[in-house]
Formats: structure tokens, sequence, C-alpha cells
């Protein structure tokens, strides 16, 4: 007889959501009509698999075997204390605090692992996802919506990826009472990528961290696409603010469409990569998303808000200044556009765009120059 | 008998004398090389004897030593065939002793008696004093340019017996080389548009200033690269002497007047190994590359892909202008001043440089950054990001200045540096930066701001204040000190490298 024979049904299942090659679909297989026990006894051979499960094993040669491994390494107890030391949630879909939108998903999670009170998001909504590698302006922009929608009191989700997503968080957490989710790929107590360890802590403490996959799980690719489901599940409305022709992002704008959840896209430059993905988008039939009144309205809030215009500090710059910091606003430039733009000297352009830089008009990155607004330090 | 005939060996770039003693007396028939030969020297003896009987001569069977002295260091190539044979024949008294006093041999020979020609004949020449010099036909051009004393270019050695025993006079062979068929010096108005790169180029060739080209496949980073010898003045003697010793001695073909006299251009490939870029090798230090640009332009396309090694080895080289090649028994120096010019992509997809453009994962992109960070880019006084070319501008641009216009100004700028430093911009002294390249206050405030925001280390400064000087030399001769422009320019063209535009927050 097993020695986890007093552990909980949750720390079952989530040993079980551990073991390698395990997918969604095979956990509910194990569970169907099984108490969570039983399905953690099939699965690491304490007794005969069932015909289905055998069928399973059949079909996927070395299943049988990884699974027998995996479960001595896998326990329910250790994963169980585990999660209990990182102060992990697991919550299995009989449990109150499963959400609601992901109850009658047609693909359901087995089990969530959960940092943070899940009754936050027992609010609005907004899905904010786009490329790791965004343009600045398109950061800025991730963290404009982020900011302002956060300060009406709506909700956040994002996947704490590089770029657009980082700036989304960020953007949430500038604001005072920003509740920021972030719905992740790989599992809890090793932040992924490790560039956002800081802000992974900063969500958990603030927001809600959501993996499907118990702690220590890798970042391994096949689960991103998995992670974007719950979070486009999650959102009433997913933004997506850049995304190039192939992103991931595109991927959690095709499981909200499928959903039935209305996809906006930031629309961008023609001759820009990192649109070409939201342009596409819009082509579809995405709604534009051209300022987080568009979403607010999108969401039934009162949209008129307040301004709010922050006091400019920095020295307005000079007529040919001027210029310059248009070109820039428009879309990235670099030197030798700005100077065939203006029909001036190389040097003199140099100079210009120096002195925007000084000024704090504009940033550049690998020789390119973009306006900077005041959601460029979220970037 | 004995007789002892001068000759040399090559030993990198350099020449070394070699005294070939032979000695012909009593004893069991044999045939010995003693002096530390390597195996192309002792196999001298087998190609000796057959051209000396190919050649109506009588092959001595009685005991012949030869002697290859210094005795102490070790000799390699088949220069020395020539000199054994003679020394041979006039030890056996075939050809009289007197004949070929000041006289010195260079040279290999084959088995029909023929002499043929060696790599190495400039340097190896150079150490023979003002003696008369019997080399190859096809040698003769090189010889003339080094040598001193007389050169008598001769085909087989049949005709420097009769010439020694006094039956024809020296023969008259046409030694003129034919000039193979002439690539055309690719000219600067076939890059359109793209001012940058132009411009850092113009730069580049005005200051010596080591150049980094980043930016996407096509955007003419090898095409620009290719362009920067024809900005560079020609060689003047002293340096056109030293490249052709050292092309020489490589084997590279060398111009019909046998003196390099234009800056060479080399461009090695990034599989070549370590040392057929560096130097070394055989016993004969063949010298690399780097030696070969000496006085030149060195570029380095793809330099990420280039060995881990390669990268450090040539690190050396460029802060010394010289490369010791050592080796368990010997060592010796070569030249390697040259101008290094390097092209890579910003990242592995090669989009990196537009913002948004690139969809290379972190891990790759760290890994690519880390194979050329620190060192080897702090060299570099220009880091120039390349674009594409404009469409518009590439079917329809209108020509861009001519290489002849640009080496003007790049001539008038050098000579400015010249009178003004002694030197080029790229090697003034940090603590002449202040007399020679003084800043407007306008400019040092704008160094000062980047300094402050850490976008420019010590080293740094110093190096954008020497490109600065170049550009102002060029755009505004004759001003002293460097205004705000100018610096921003400088500023503009030493570009972070491989620093990921997505990881937003990179330092």
């Amino acid at each position: 007889m097993s020695e986890h024979m007093g552990a909980p049904d949750e720390w079952f299942i989530a040993a079980l959501a551990g073991f390698r090659d395990m997918t969604t679909a095979r956990l509910r297989a194990l569970q169907a009509g099984r108490s969570a026990h039983e399905a953690y006894r099939i699965a690491s051979g304490e007794v005969e698999p069932p015909e289905a499960v055998a069928a399973m094993f059949q079909r996927f040669g070395g299943l049988r075997d990884k699974w027998r491994a995996s479960a001595r390494g896998c326990t329910p107890t250790s994963v169980g204390e585990r999660c209990a030391e990182l102060g992990v949630d697991i919550v299995l879909p009989n449990h109150e605090l499963f959400p609601a939108q992901l109850i009658d998903d047609p693909r359901r999670p087995a089990v969530l692992f959960v940092q943070g009170d899940l009754h936050k998001l027992d609010a609005r909504r907004v899905g904010i996802v786009g490329t790791r590698n965004p343009t600045r302006s398109g950061a800025q922009t991730a963290a404009r919506f982020g900011r302002e929608l956060a300060d009406e009191g709506v909700v956040v989700v994002s996947g704490l990826a590089l770029g657009i997503d980082g700036a989304a968080h960020r953007g949430v957490l500038a604001s005072a009472d920003g509740v920021p989710v972030a719905v992740v790929a790989n599992g809890h107590g090793a932040p992924y990528p490790k560039r956002h360890a800081a802000l992974w802590n900063e969500v958990a403490e603030r927001g809600v961290v959501i993996s499907e996959w118990p702690p220590g799980t890798a970042p391994d690719a096949f689960r991103f696409p998995q992670r974007n489901r719950i979070l486009a599940a999650l959102s009433e409305l997913v933004v997506v603010v850049e995304s190039r022709e192939r992103g991931g992002s595109l991927i959690t704008a095709r499981e909200a469409g499928e959903r039935g959840t209305d996809v906006f896209a930031v629309p961008g430059p023609i001759d820009q990569r990192s649109s070409a993905g939201t342009n596409a988008l819009l082509e579809d039939g995405a709604a534009p998303a051209t300022s987080t009144e568009t979403l607010l309205m999108a969401l039934g809030l009162d949209h008129r808000r307040a301004g709010r215009r922050r006091f400019e500090s920095r020295p307005a710059p000079g007529a040919t200044g001027t210029r310059v910091l248009e070109l820039c606003r428009a879309k990235p430039h670099n030197l030798e556009s700005v100077s065939t733009a203006l029909g001036v000297e190389l040097t003199h352009a140099a100079m210009e765009l120096a002195r925007l830089e000084r000024a704090g008009w504009v940033a550049e990155a690998a020789g390119w120059f973009e306006a900077v607004d005041e959601y460029s330090e979220f970037v | 008998m004995f007789a002892s005939i001068p000759s040399s060996v090559l030993l990198g770039a350099q020449g070394h004398p070699v005294s070939v003693e032979v000695h012909v007396g009593k004893g069991l028939p044999g045939f010995h090389v003693v002096g530390l030969p390597d195996e192309s020297v002792r196999e001298a003896r087998d190609r000796v004897r057959a051209a000396v009987m190919s050649s109506d001569a009588t092959w001595p069977d009685i005991r012949i030593t030869v002697n290859l002295a210094p005795s102490q260091q070790r000799k390699s190539g088949s220069g020395l065939d020539l000199a054994i044979a003679v020394g041979v024949l006039a030890a056996s008294e075939q050809i009289p002793l007197d004949s070929i006093r000041n006289l010195a041999f260079v040279g290999e020979v084959g088995l029909d008696g023929s002499v043929r020609a060696v790599p190495g004949v400039a340097p190896m020449v150079g150490v023979l004093g003002d003696r008369d010099l019997v080399v190859p036909i096809p040698n003769a051009h090189e010889a003339l340019v080094v040598a001193q004393g007389r050169v008598r270019p001769i085909g087989h050695l049949r005709e420097l017996i009769a010439v020694f025993n006094d039956l024809t006079p020296w023969p008259d062979h046409d030694i003129s080389v034919a000039p193979r068929c002439v690539t055309p010096v690719p000219d600067l108005a076939d890059v359109v548009g793209q001012p940058m790169a132009r411009r850092a180029l113009e730069i580049a060739a005005a200051g010596g200033h080591h150049c980094l080209f980043v930016g996407p496949p096509g955007s003419g980073k090898t095409m620009l690269a290719a362009r920067l010898p024809g900005l560079l003045p020609s060689l003047d003697r002293e340096q056109a002497l030293d490249v052709t010793m050292i092309h020489s001695a490589a084997g590279v073909e060398l111009p019909p007047s046998g003196l390099v006299e234009r800056p060479p251009f080399r461009a090695p490939h990034h599989t070549s190994s370590e040392v057929s870029i560096v130097g070394g090798g055989s016993h004969s230090m063949r010298p690399g590359e780097i030696s070969l640009a000496h006085c030149g332009v060195l570029f380095m396309d793809e330099l990420p892909e280039y060995g881990p090694k390669v990268i450090d080895t040539i690190r050396q080289p460029i802060e010394e202008g010289v490369v010791r090649v050592a080796r368990a028994s010997l060592h010796t120096t070569i030249p390697a001043r040259f101008q290094l010019v390097a092209a890579m992509n910003p990242c592995p997809c090669g989009e990196g440089n537009h913002p948004g453009d690139c969809s290379c994962g972190t891990a790759r992109m760290l890994k690519y950054a880390s194979r050329v960070s620190g060192p080897l880019l702090d060299r570099f006084d220009l880091r120039v990001q390349v674009e594409r070319p404009n469409v518009d501008d590439l079917l329809h641009g209108a020509k861009g200045e001519t290489t002849a216009e640009v080496a003007r100004r790049v001539a008038a700028a050098r000579a400015a540096a010249m009178s003004r430093q002694g030197r080029l911009n790229c090697e003034l002294a940090a603590v002449d930066l202040d007399q020679f390249a003084p800043l407007t206050s306008e400019a040092l405030a704008v160094l000062r701001h980047e300094m402050e925001r850490k976008a420019l280390s010590g080293r740094g400064y110093h190096r954008i204040r020497r490109v600065a000087r170049t550009i102002a030399d060029i755009s505004t001769p004759g001003a002293t000190a460097i205004d705000e422009p100018t610096i921003a320019l400088a500023l503009s063209m030493r570009t972070r490298v491989a620093t990921y535009p997505g990881l937003g927050r990179a330092a």
C-alpha cells in the first residue's frame, strides 16, 4: 500500500502534473471517474492500468517507464511540501477558488498552482500581450495601458515575458492599487526569464501568479501555447500591442477568438516588422486599440477619465529639434534617415539627436532613436 | 677540397645568411648534410646529385660533407639547393673557386638541372649584402627590388657551369613578369546611398582607426570594407619593402614590378586556422594573414564566427604592430601593423538593429554576444551600424563620390595629422589629446553627460576624442578645437554591439 495514504487529493494531482511528458489531456484521462489517489497509483505503476490508460501507454511507447521513474522523484509529499514552502496554493477545479472562467473551458486545466489571492480575479480583466522584442513605443504603449487600466480598477493579465508583458506588468505596479496577474509557462520557485525574477516577486506580492505546472517545471517551448490559452480564458478582452508575423501573442489572440473573447490590436506602421502581426489581426477583424478609453469603453466602464497631464519638465527643443522629434514619434529613425529627411549634414543631425536624447525626448538603441513618453521608465 | 658558398634561409619574414660549406675528400662514397637541416633541406641531397649529373658534370664518388653554418640554427626550405650544387662543383674542382668569389646563390634545383623559384627570395637576398646574386629567373624581379649587388637570373645549372668556366658570358634572360589580368580596384562610387557607412569608411581611412560594421545581411558590409584600401595612400619606400619581404616570404604573388606599392587587403575566411592567421607552422614560420595585411587592411567578415582563440591571439598584434611567433626551439618577430576592419550581424537572425525586427531568443542572443564581447570590441574606434540601402537609392540613386575624390580628402587629413603630431590620429597618445584635440565647452559637456550616465568608459572617452579629431580634420581643415556636432557624430559611430534591444534595460 502507498505510503502517501494520508496526503490530500491536491497533492496527488500536483505530483502527477510534475511527471515527465504529462499533459493536461493525459492528466484528465488519468483522473476520469477516479479518486486522485487512485490516479496516482495507476500512473506510478503501483496498480495495473485500466483499459483506457493501458491504451495510452500502448500508443506512447516509453510513457509507462517515464512515469514510473518520475514517481520516484515526484511524490505527493515532496511536491506538496515544496508548494507549502513557496506559499503556492494547489487549486483543483472542485475548489471554490478555481477561476469560474476556466471551469467550463474546453481544455480546462486539471490543476492550478497559484501564488497570491485568486479572489483578486473577481474584477474586470484585460489581457495585454505582445512580442518579447518590441519597439520602445510598443513597450511604452503596453505600460500606458497597464497603468491606466489599473487606475480604473481593471485587473491586467499578462505573461511575465520580456518586452510587452514586462512593460504591462510594470505599468500596473506603478498604479497605486493596481493588481497584476501573471500566467506563466514554467513552475514557481525558479522565475523565468531570470531578468524578471524581481518583477515576478512583485507581481506575486501585489497580485497573482498562476501556473499549470508544479514548482521547478522548466519553461519548455511547448508550455507557452498552453499558457496562452489560460491567459486568453482569464481575460475579458485581449490586447495585442506588438507582434511579428508569427509571434506567440497571435496564439493568445486565436485562443481568445475561439472563446468569443474580444481581441484588440494596436495599429502600427505597415513597414515595421514588430507590427506585422497586429496589423494582420486588424485586417482579420480585430478592433483597433488606440487608447485606454477604447478598452474601457469595450468593458462598458466609464471612460471619461480625469485628464492626468504630467508637468512637462523637459526643456522644449528648438525648431530643428522639434522636427527631429516629430520624425521619431512617427517611427524609429536613425542618424542617416534623420539627416536625409531634414537634408542636413550627418554631424548636424547627430548633434540634434544627441541634444534630444540628453533632454530625455528620445532614447537610442542600436543606433535607432524613438520618442520617449512618460511611460518610458517601464520599458 | 673545400668550398664555402654564401646563401640564406627564411625564418618568418626575415632572411638569415647561411654559409654552405662543402668538403669533398677521401673516404667511403657518401653525401652528408649537417648543421640542423630539416627534412626539406635533407632532400636536397638527391635533387643536387641528379641535377649535377644532368648538367654534364661529374658527381664525385667520394665522401662529400655539407655543413650549413651557423650550425645551431635549424634550416628549412629548398632555397639552399643551388648553393650546395655550386659548392660540390667547386669543391670537386669542376669550376674554379675564383669564379664564384663574391657571389651568393639562392634557388631550388630540379632533377634535370633546371633552377626553380622559391618563396621568400626578397628577404633572403636582403641579408646577403653587396654580393652579386644568382637567383632563379622567376624570382629575379623581387631580388632586383632588394639587392644591392647585381642580380644574375639563371635558368639551368648547365648555364652556370659554362659561365664559371669562361665558356660563355652571363646569360641574358628575360625577367619581366607578365602582368596577370588585373582585377579592377573596387570604387566607392559603386556604393549607393549609405551616407553613414561611407562617412565611417572615410574617417577610418583618414585616421587609421579600426572599424567594425554591424548590420543585417545584404547591407553591403563586405562591399564597403573592400573599398578601404583604395582610399589609403600608396606605401612609402620603406613600407613597400617591408610588405614585399613579407609577401615574398609567404609565397604570395608579387606585382610585376616586384614591389608591393599599394596597401594590401587580406580577407581570411572565418574557418581559417589560428596558425594561418597569426603565422608560424613549419620551421620557416610562414607569415600569417595579419602579417600579410601589414601596412594594409585586414578584413574579418562575420567576426563572431572566428574561433575564440583566433580572436584572442590577434589582440596583442593589434596593440604592438608585430606578432611574436615562438616555438620550442625558435622564435621570430613578424611585422603586423594592420588596420582591422570587421563585419558582423547584429544578432543571429541578422535583423537586430531595427527595433522590433529581431526574432532571436534571449539565450541565442547572449551566446552570440559573448563571442565578441569585451576586449576585442574595445579595439574598434569606429563601431558603425549599417542598414540595408534604400530600395529607391539602389535602383535610381545617383552614384556617390568616387574613390579618387574621397582619397584626396583622406590624404589631406592624413597630411594634417602628420604635420601636427607626427603620427596618425589613431595613434595619438591619451596625454597628448588636450594639446592636439582640445574640446569646446559644449563638446566637453556632451562627453561629460555620456560618462555620467555610464554610456562611455574612460578608454572610450579617449577613443571618441581621437575619432572626433579625424572627423574635424576631414570636414573643417585647420580647426583646432573639436565642436559639439563633431563629438556627436563620433559618439554615434561608437554604437554598442550585441545588446538585445528587447532587453530594454540592458546596460
